[in-house]
């Protein structure tokens, strides 16, 4: 599979506008256009081929389904996981003859995502590192008292990062990345152990996802509890996402209410009415 | 006569933010040239000559940094000091970034757990959930009702910081929030496990002494048992021996070639 400039060029516009710190605005950039799931999508439009594009944006998804980046670091950036990886990943599986919708399909695609997201984190930094010029020019404007600069620098400039760390990154190596799948095919056989190593790690990786997700929400192993609860229910119990998301909101609310009646009780323990309203409620 | 922010301006600075929070963000000075681009369409309406206008926006060069999206409260918060300010209320330079530096902590903190790290990746899992087969429909899903929640709920934190002031912080913090966050952390675990069970598909090819494969044995014991405790080794990994998530990704290619050798993973594949 080809891309050509045009396609190249326009995922590198959408790169630019995705990332974090990125043009396209926190929610619309980062969270909405650099989320896998979503770039799945705007690359499979721009590819021509939108199944593809969402079945492996959702394979890749799965990794990142909490990039949360505390204080500005990041262990992978969405620019290059989303319109970088997507897109080689597209053309690595369909150049393997391989169909979008195999569990092995989306082993490679989480596998190579997670390689040129984690590689792409040189972006993240260089995009930062550039825009302190900018905010050089910004600090002079302010003394000054010159402040509808500050739209400039905050709003115009940062586009020269951009085209330096997002634009052009992608567009050379999306290029040049539709090729390297037949050197992968000639030199490694799917066979071979390099490869089976690969698809091994691509089914492992999503569980590491998931697991820095629960890093902030598991804190003693009791908790593992509700996790293992909606794991159940859709290991064992096939409901869906949605269904599991309704059976989840139905706990959080008797959560809630068990917790505001400890509060409201434990405020109004010293009244004796009070009490008489509690022996009622039960 | 007294001065008051017109609607008007009070949206401009709310743009101003909701888009430019971090696109010039540096390590150094994170969402500082964001803030002053926020605050700037205010002190411009509320001051005449350029030396008062040096002296506000002098203010806002302190650094800061937090959850953008729900840091929306802290600029609408400061828009309200500010106009206090200018009508002659005796607030200086040190009250304002008091309050910007005691907040910008704690609500990165509610904000990464609460909205990057809870309503993301329920929003995402339930798309995920709509997407299989390759249906568009899932990133569709994720876009609107992402994009409408965040519109709406940074607009709500910004004018109610406006209006409000020092006690809109009692909104996120009181016993009703806190009960609320806690239920609702409670469906993103609920819904991270479903997640966890759907997409994660970790087997093995092991065959048993005996003859029979090891897979089927897991099986019959719990479904898919081998993800779930793929699950909690990372989890392991990185809360208890605090291993960073490159490292045990690192680690996770160590273990599938290992494995690959020792026959116990094989995808099964050939051109």
């Amino acid at each position: 599979m080809e891309i050509n400039a045009v396609q190249a060029a326009i995922l590198g516009l959408f790169a630019c506008l995705s990332s974090m710190p990125g043009l396209g605005g926190t929610t619309f950039g980062n969270y909405t256009l650099g989320r896998p799931l979503v770039a799945g999508l705007v690359v499979g439009i721009i590819l021509g081929d939108i199944r593809s594009g969402i079945i492996i944006g959702a394979a890749i998804q799965v990794i990142y389904i909490a990039l949360v980046t505390p204080g500005g670091t990041v262990s992978a950036d969405v620019r290059a996981v989303s319109y970088i990886g997507i897109p080689l990943a597209i053309c690595a599986v369909k150049g393997m003859g391989l169909d979008p919708d195999t569990a092995q399909a989306q082993a490679m695609a989480a596998a190579l995502g997670a390689a040129v997201g984690t590689l792409g984190t040189v972006l993240f930094y260089g995009t930062a590192t550039m825009n302190l010029i900018w905010q050089g020019i910004g600090w002079k404007a302010v003394e000054k008292g010159d402040f509808g600069k500050l739209y400039l620098v905050d709003m115009g400039l940062p586009w020269i990062s951009h085209i330096i760390c997002s634009f052009l990154p992608t567009f050379l190596i999306t290029m040049a990345g539709a090729g390297m799948v037949d050197i992968m095919k000639n030199y490694l056989p799917m066979d071979g152990i390099a490869m089976k190593t690969l698809f091994t790690v691509g089914s492992l990786l999503p569980a590491v996802g998931v697991a820095i997700l629960l890093k902030q929400v598991v804190k003693k192993p009791l908790d593992f509890v509700t996790f293992l609860f909606g794991f159940t229910l859709a290991a064992c119990m096939n409901l869906n996402l949605i269904a599991s998301a309704i059976v989840g909101s139905f706990f959080a609310i008797i959560n809630y209410k068990v917790i505001m009646l400890q509060s409201r009780k434990a405020a109004a323990a010293p009244a004796s009415t009070a009490d008489d309203d509690d022996e009622e409620d039960i | 006569m007294e001065k008051k922010l017109s609607k008007k301006t009070l949206n401009k600075s709310f743009l101003s933010w909701f888009y430019g929070n971090l696109t010039c963000f540096s390590q150094e000075h994170m969402q500082t040239f964001g803030y002053l681009c926020a605050m700037l369409p205010v002190v411009n309406e509320l001051y005449d000559t350029k030396e008062e206008k040096k002296a506000a926006m002098s203010t806002y060069t302190a650094f800061f940094n937090t959850e953008p999206q729900i840091g929306a409260l802290v600029v609408g918060m400061t828009a309200g000091l500010e106009e206090a300010r200018a009508n002659g209320q005796s607030i200086d330079d040190e009250a304002i970034n008091g309050i910007r530096a005691g907040l910008m902590g704690p609500l990165a903190g509610i904000g990464d757990s609460m909205i990057v790290g809870t309503l993301i990746p329920i929003l995402l899992g339930i798309g995920l959930g709509l997407s299989s087969g390759g249906s568009p429909l899932g990133a569709i899903f994720y876009i609107v009702v992402w994009n409408v929640l965040m519109w709406f709920g940074m607009r709500y934190a910004y004018f109610k910081g406006y209006d409000l002031g020092g006690k809109a912080v009692e909104v996120l913090v009181g016993e009703q929030a806190q009960a609320v966050r806690d239920s609702i952390i409670m469906i993103g675990t609920i819904v991270i496990g479903a997640v966890a069970a759907s997409w994660i598909n970790i087997t093995t090819s092991l065959v048993l002494p005996g003859g029979g494969v090891l897979q089927k044995t897991l099986d019959g014991i719990y479904p898919k048992m081998l993800s779930a405790a793929a699950v909690v080794f990372c989890w392991w990994l990185m809360t208890k021996r605090n291993i960073s998530p490159t490292m045990v990704m690192l680690l996770l290619v160590v273990v599938a070639f290992v494995g690959v050798l020792l026959g116990v993973f094989d995808p099964g594949l050939s051109y």
